[in-house]
């Protein structure tokens, strides 16, 4: 994922790119996700979240639909 | 001796893990499997058969052509980014502008990020402070799929 200071920029780099445009997710979205998947990682018990957590948590923060289902199986031949 | 219970033990990987992050916290730096090696006193070729167990786990992405030396420890980066992190004078790299956010969040510390814009290369700095992103003009793109983000996760 990048970081853009707009939409605008994100429209242009996906052009240049010939990338389609995919989901914007904002700070404090990211910011939480980044809580929730790193906040522990010093510790013995930490572990990475497993694709049905991942479902759960990117709900949690707004983020639906197959894109953030990583069982999907829909993005196989994908660009 | 002592290394031969930590062996026979299923927390190797555990103790190793932890070591690799406490490093990294401690010094900025990623160590390679002969450094954790050396500071744990056990034999090379167990820390890195750990290294490899981690990475199946996916806690570690290991380099293409060395699986001995980290590129990866999420959400820390073993190579210099254009994510660096600083946090109390101290400059660690991220993977990526999420994980750049996971480090303030792993050390439950305020962080300045001089990141830029992925098309202009403009500046734009993310702050964390008390435990809040400061708000700022800015958007995430996800290009990729979680479905395939481990299908090349350094491009991910």
């Amino acid at each position: 994922m990048l970081l853009f200071r707009s939409e605008e920029t994100v429209e242009r780099w996906c052009e240049v790119h010939q990338v389609p445009r995919r989901p914007l997710v904002n700070l404090e979205q990211l910011w939480r996700l980044a809580v929730i998947w790193y906040e522990n990682r010093l510790t013995a018990e930490s572990r990475r979240p497993t694709p049905q957590d991942m479902v759960g948590i990117f709900a949690s923060v707004g983020l639906e639909g197959s894109f953030w289902d990583p069982a999907a199986d829909q993005w196989a031949g994908a660009r | 001796m002592w290394y031969h219970l930590m062996v026979m033990t299923p927390d190797l990987d555990t103790t190793v893990k932890l070591h690799i992050y406490r490093t990294i916290a401690e010094t900025t730096k990623v160590p390679s499997a002969a450094e954790v090696a050396r500071d744990l006193g056990v034999p090379g070729p167990e820390v890195e058969a750990a290294f490899g167990r981690l990475y199946g786990k996916r806690l570690l992405v290991l380099e293409p052509e060395d699986p001995t030396r980290i590129r990866m420890a999420p959400p820390f980066s073993g190579i210099e980014t254009a994510f660096p992190v600083d946090v109390r004078g101290r400059r660690y790299y991220a993977n990526c502008v999420w994980d750049a956010l996971g480090v303030a969040a792993a050390l439950h510390e305020d962080a300045v990020i001089p990141a830029s814009d992925g098309f202009s290369g403009e500046p734009v700095i993310l702050e964390v402070r008390e435990g809040r992103p400061v708000p700022q003009e800015c958007v995430i793109h996800f290009a990729v799929p979680a479905a395939r983000w481990w299908q090349d996760i350094i491009y991910t």
